[in-house]
């Protein structure tokens, strides 16, 4: 159902004012009915069950009966208490103080730190120990040590209320009895109210304060109740009533074939009350960023350039200038591979020569070069490639002459450990200008076109240290919904050890970003791993145009 | 990367200005520091050792001693505040890691001193002696650089910035000691001339720093002085520690986990002796060139140290500025700018070069601490700094060029529309996966066909994905209590070992599916498949398939028209099963394109 109707009653009861008769619906005759008959409040819930009415419908006649004054609805904030789903398990077991307290008796005093090597022994943490064993004033902490109180060593046998509590929850005969009333129509939900316990003798108020923070064993969840009863005006009003003739909902193809439809008063609908939300399938939201990136570099006249994951050392590496002992070729930093273990230099030898000299001395390039020894095998070793700037230094190699104009979108990894903040492979883009035009400040004036284009309309440039690009910058955007400046993404003039062993005599402009960062900022994520997650909840609600 | 804070007091006194915190960090941002802000920071005095340690204002106060270890129940004494700026450090440039080096940039890029700065060194006095075990496998750390220098009374502020500068080059320069290491000590307390050796572990004892109310060997430091064992790994390959120690036995430390405890820096202590040793030269020589130079810039004198092996004699720190030329014209293609030869001259002199000559071409004259200097690009750069990034002129290149997608990537765009309007929702995985959901889980042997990390930090994921199905699979299993049908795909790469490449593999694009729901089958799954590749031009051809993860009878494979391969199949139950599924699931995959 996309639309909820709302009942007629306003423009029947104006209309109708001149006949002195209200006219309503069946239904809510129904509704009204049962109103009258109790002489005190009754559940919405409960008018619901017995009307069985919608609840759209039911709210409209209430909210309409409000307005005319026959109606007063009240409303009571209940706490619902709803069990998670092992808890039983938790409570046969004893939840984790309790299974501590015994040890600790025995114990007591005990260091903190035999106390956490205990408690880690069956599998507990100390910390959640402490915090719920205090809170509840069954141990305490005194210099250093961990003390059991009087009121945790009375509780070893005694349960308290809260445990005794969720254990009536998980009641089978109370449950069933519960879910009958919920069935019946004299409860709100089928699950148990913190007022209830306080009705079986038990401190409510205690209840709440352990349970209100520990979601593995229970949420508390606050539901409103309404409750109506009529007014004194109403039960004047009530009587005088008249069931007026039947509405209908929606036209069948008989009734327009027909010719039915001239008789059918159909129901006007409240243009303004929401609907059910539906989601679209939709492209991935950092599918999303990718082609707008994609979409910037080629509007600007860029193309598309590829290169492989499973990558030579020398491509990732050492035709960027990256000395052999540079910490981001570490084993700590970098994926190296088994299989396949070594891959071919390039065939052109003279290539290879002219790499190995700018490293050792500069070779033709004008540099004084890194002075060691560069090995030929390292550069054989197989790699996950580190940025996609290896791509770009193919796409040189391939074809350095001027003008060109290139971009990629790819994975790139990183020996991470998997974390909120890290994944071993991300998206980078790469783009490069080989012109003979191509200076710094060309490429600070292409930069400010790209970020445009990806939809950032203030920037500004830093100085930056990396170890292919002379003269480097980063580049930051403002943040508008933040309120502040964001790195993102890194540019420069490659360096001449770079591009002039693969024969390219005009400057070179690169840049790159990761594309992570900027879905996270954009889709307002803390979590990174929330990317590849493929939660189906988030994908549905998440929005695209943000 | 670390942060460091740096006084604005200090650096205010260092520059003879009374500069505004805000003018500093903008000059800072401009000579391209990283900046994190201004703050507050708390100084705590270490009531055992008496070294100060600092915290931010809102942090916890310090209990805890990083130099001794001393740990106490109540928060250590507050020795005052400081506004700082925080910074993170810039490994590129070690000679930015301190108050005295940054107010050296400042003062070039202000005016306020420009040129190259003048550091004058003594002639030697003190000799070291580097005895030849050092360069033995068995104790190897055979490079070592000695220096001294006399600065004015150092007070609790100079202690701590001389520590923190110390660690920051530990991490900037050393990589965290193992490149090279740094000793600083009261010169007072030493008798020279000084040994450089290596001793066997339980050979002799020494108080260690922090520790030095007891006597230890070298073998117990590592296993008892905090340093030591955050430390240890270092030296826990040799048979050898290295050692410094004087003509009187005394020891001044142990490279390159501690210093002794009589031979420490005090407040008071005026003559600093100054050693690096480490495992590369060229790192222990960097290391030495930027203490040295921060400590003068901060009122040291320098004096220098006679190193003598078995082959000869050399004097560190050799402070001798080192000589780059440039050319103008190209300075200003390369960047895009112009200058004439007084602006030239003026930015060269505020980023602290000498300049002789005039346009076209310039003799520079560097400071010995810019080991950065390989290329005329490199003094381009600091041109363009001392220009400031800030006031570039924002042109474009003129040349007309033509924008081109990959065909992978255009393909794979019409399939990726086909796929949303038949209802499905994309989803993203990992390329690296583990080789027990990629091949165990979905009943198949691994086999030789797909490529294997080495060195993976979370052991499980070692391996490159070479097919989509798993992490399909892995998106039904996240999402297996939500309302069915479920409907995913994916558009990726995929990567298989290919012998007659240079690179020994093969990529291809891949389009995956996966659906899982009550009557969902082959059928089903046959209809996905005819769907996409009707409406992508391509036709293929079906076969029965026999495959361990699907069902018997249940699989086709399907030669296509672009000569590359899918495959459709109703999962096995024992892979479902494995994936924690309990509802029917259909597969399907077909390569779009190849890639490389």
């Amino acid at each position: 159902m996309f639309f909820s109707q709302n009942n007629a009653l306003d423009t029947c009861a104006t209309e109708s004012k001149r006949i002195m008769t209200v006219e309503i619906r069946e239904d809510q005759k129904r509704l009204y009915q049962i109103l009258w008959e109790s002489k005190d409040f009754v559940d919405f819930h409960t008018l619901l069950y017995k009307t069985k009415m919608e609840q759209p419908m039911a709210m409209g006649t209430i909210t309409n009966g409000q307005d005319n004054g026959w109606l007063e609805v009240q409303e009571v904030l209940r706490e619902e208490v709803v069990c998670e789903k092992d808890l039983e398990k938790i409570l046969q077991e004893g939840i984790p103080e309790r299974r501590f307290l015994g040890l600790l008796n025995q114990h007591s005093p005990i260091s903190m730190k035999e106390a956490a090597g205990k408690a880690n022994d069956m599998g507990l943490k100390i910390n959640e120990i402490i915090k719920w064993g205090s809170l509840r004033g069954w141990m305490e902490k005194q210099k250093g040590d961990l003390v059991i109180t009087e009121l945790g060593k009375a509780s070893i046998q005694e349960e308290d209320d809260d445990e005794k509590a969720l254990k009536i929850c998980l009641d089978t005969k109370k449950q069933k009895e519960i879910q009958k009333e919920y069935e019946n129509g004299l409860r709100l939900s089928p699950c148990f109210f913190l007022h209830e316990f306080q009705e079986l003798g038990f401190d409510s108020d205690r209840i709440k304060m352990l349970l209100k923070n520990r979601p593995e064993l229970a949420k508390i969840k606050e539901r409103t109740i309404r409750k109506i009863r009529l007014t004194d005006k109403g039960r004047e009003v009530i009587p005088t009533l008249r069931v007026k003739e039947e509405e209908k909902n929606q036209l069948t193809s008989q009734d327009i074939v027909s010719g039915e439809w001239k008789n059918i008063r159909l129901r006007s609908y409240d243009v303004k009350l929401a609907a059910q939300a539906v989601y679209p399938k939709k492209c991935h939201p950092l599918q999303k960023i990718i082609q707008e990136s994609r979409k910037a570099f080629l509007q600007m006249g860029f193309e598309e350039m590829v290169s492989a994951q499973v990558e030579l050392g020398f491509w990732d590496f050492d035709a960027l200038f990256q000395p052999q002992d540079h910490p981001s070729r570490d084993m700590q930093d970098t994926f190296y591979l088994k299989r396949p273990d070594k891959g071919t230099l390039p065939a052109d030898s003279d290539i290879v020569e002219k790499v190995r000299r700018t490293h050792e001395n500069g070779g033709d390039t004008g540099s004084i070069g890194w002075g060691y020894r560069w090995d030929e095998n390292e550069a054989r070793k197989m790699v996950l490639r580190t940025h996609t700037t290896a791509t770009s230094i193919h796409s040189i190699a391939d074809n350095p002459n001027p003008p060109r104009k290139l971009f990629c979108v790819g994975r790139v990894f990183r020996n991470e450990t998997i974390s909120f903040k890290h994944l071993p492979e991300f998206h980078q883009v790469d783009g490069i200008v080989i012109d003979k035009d191509a200076s710094f400040t060309c490429l600070l004036g292409t930069l400010q076109e790209f970020y445009k284009n990806m939809g950032f309309s203030k920037m500004k440039f830093k100085p930056a240290f990396f170890p292919y690009t002379e003269p480097s910058a980063e580049v930051y955007v403002w943040m508008e919904s933040k309120k502040c400046w964001i790195e993102l993404g890194g540019s420069g003039i490659f360096r001449p050890e770079v591009t002039l062993p693969f024969g390219c005599k005009v400057p070179v402009m690169a840049w790159g970003l990761g594309l992570e960062r900027l879905a996270m900022i954009r889709y307002g994520i803390s979590d990174i791993r929330t990317l590849y997650g493929s939660d189906l909840d988030w994908l549905q609600e998440v929005r695209l145009c943000q | 990367m670390p942060v460091i804070g740096i006084s604005v007091k200090q650096l205010n006194t260092l520059l003879g200005r009374t500069l505004s915190p805000e003018t500093l960090v903008e000059t800072l941002e401009r000579l391209g520091c990283d900046l994190e802000g201004i703050a507050q920071n708390v100084f705590y005095s270490c009531p055992k050792c008496g070294v100060l340690a600092e915290k931010l204002e809102n942090e916890e106060p310090a209990s805890r001693c990083a130099t001794c270890g001393y740990e106490s129940e109540t928060p250590f004494e507050s020795a005052g505040q400081d506004q700082v700026i925080r910074l993170d450090l810039l490994p590129a440039r070690p000679d930015l890691f301190d108050a005295g080096g940054l107010a050296r940039a400042i003062k070039g890029y202000l005016e306020i001193e420009t040129g190259l700065p003048e550091y004058a060194v003594l002639p030697p006095e003190i000799e070291v002696t580097v005895d030849a075990r050092l360069a033995q496998e068995e104790s190897y750390r055979p490079f070592i650089a000695c220096a001294v220098v006399t600065m004015p009374e150092i007070d609790s502020v100079m202690l701590r910035t001389l520590m923190k500068l110390q660690e920051s080059l530990h991490w900037g320069i050393g990589r965290d000691r193992k490149l090279s290491s740094i000793g600083v000590y009261d010169l007072s307390t030493i008798t020279p001339p000084i040994r450089y050796t290596a001793v066997e572990p339980e050979s002799m004892q020494f108080h260690a720093l922090g520790k030095g109310d007891a006597l230890m060997t070298p073998a117990q430091v590592l296993k008892d002085h905090p340093k030591g064992v955050a430390y240890a790994h270092l030296l826990e390959h040799l048979k050898a520690y290295p050692v410094l120690i004087d003509s009187k036995g005394q020891v001044l430390s142990m490279p390159p986990i501690i210093n002794s405890d009589e031979t420490k820096v005090k407040i008071g202590s005026t003559r600093l002796f100054i050693d690096v040793t480490g495992i590369t030269p060229g790192d222990v020589q960097k290391a030495l060139k930027t203490l040295v130079t921060s400590l003068i810039e901060m009122g040291g004198k320098a004096q220098a140290v006679t190193i003598s092996d078995s082959k000869g004699k050399i004097v560190t720190p050799d402070l001798t500025p080192g000589k780059i030329s440039i050319n103008l014209p190209a300075a200003e293609r390369w960047l895009g700018l112009k200058f004439t030869n007084e602006e030239a001259k003026n930015y060269l002199g505020r980023m602290r070069f000498s300049v002789k000559g005039d346009a076209p071409d310039y003799q520079l004259g560097y400071p010995a601490f810019r080991t950065d200097m390989k290329h005329e690009v490199d003094v381009f750069e600091d041109l363009a700094i001392a220009y400031g990034y800030h006031r570039m002129p924002l042109p474009l290149v003129q040349s007309m060029t033509i924008g081109k997608e990959r065909p992978e990537e255009k393909i794979a765009n019409v399939a990726r529309s086909i796929m949303l309007g038949l209802g499905f929702d994309e989803i993203f995985s990992l390329v690296i996966t583990t080789q027990e959901n990629h091949f165990q889980k979905m009943r198949c042997e691994p086999g030789k066909d797909h490529a294997i990390i080495l060195n993976p930090k979370t052991a499980e994921y070692n391996i490159v994905r070479a097919h989509l199905m798993s992490g399909l699979l892995e998106a039904l299993t996240k999402n297996r209590i939500k309302p069915l049908p479920q409907r995913y795909f994916e558009l990726g790469n995929i990567v298989l070992m290919d012998e007659t490449n240079y690179n020994k593999a093969r990529e291809e694009r891949h389009l995956g599916f996966a659906v899982m729901g009550e009557n969902m089958g082959y059928a089903y799954g046959r209809s996905i498949v005819d769907s996409a590749m009707r409406e992508l031009g391509i036709t293929g051809e079906y076969q029965a398939l026999e495959h361990p993860s699907f069902i018997q009878g249940r699989a086709a494979k399907v030669a296509l028209s672009n000569d590359l391969s899918g495959w459709i199949g109703e999962v096995h139950p024992e892979v479902l099963q494995n994936f924690s599924l309990t509802c029917p699931v259909v597969l399907g995959e077909i390569a779009l394109a190849r890639v490389v």
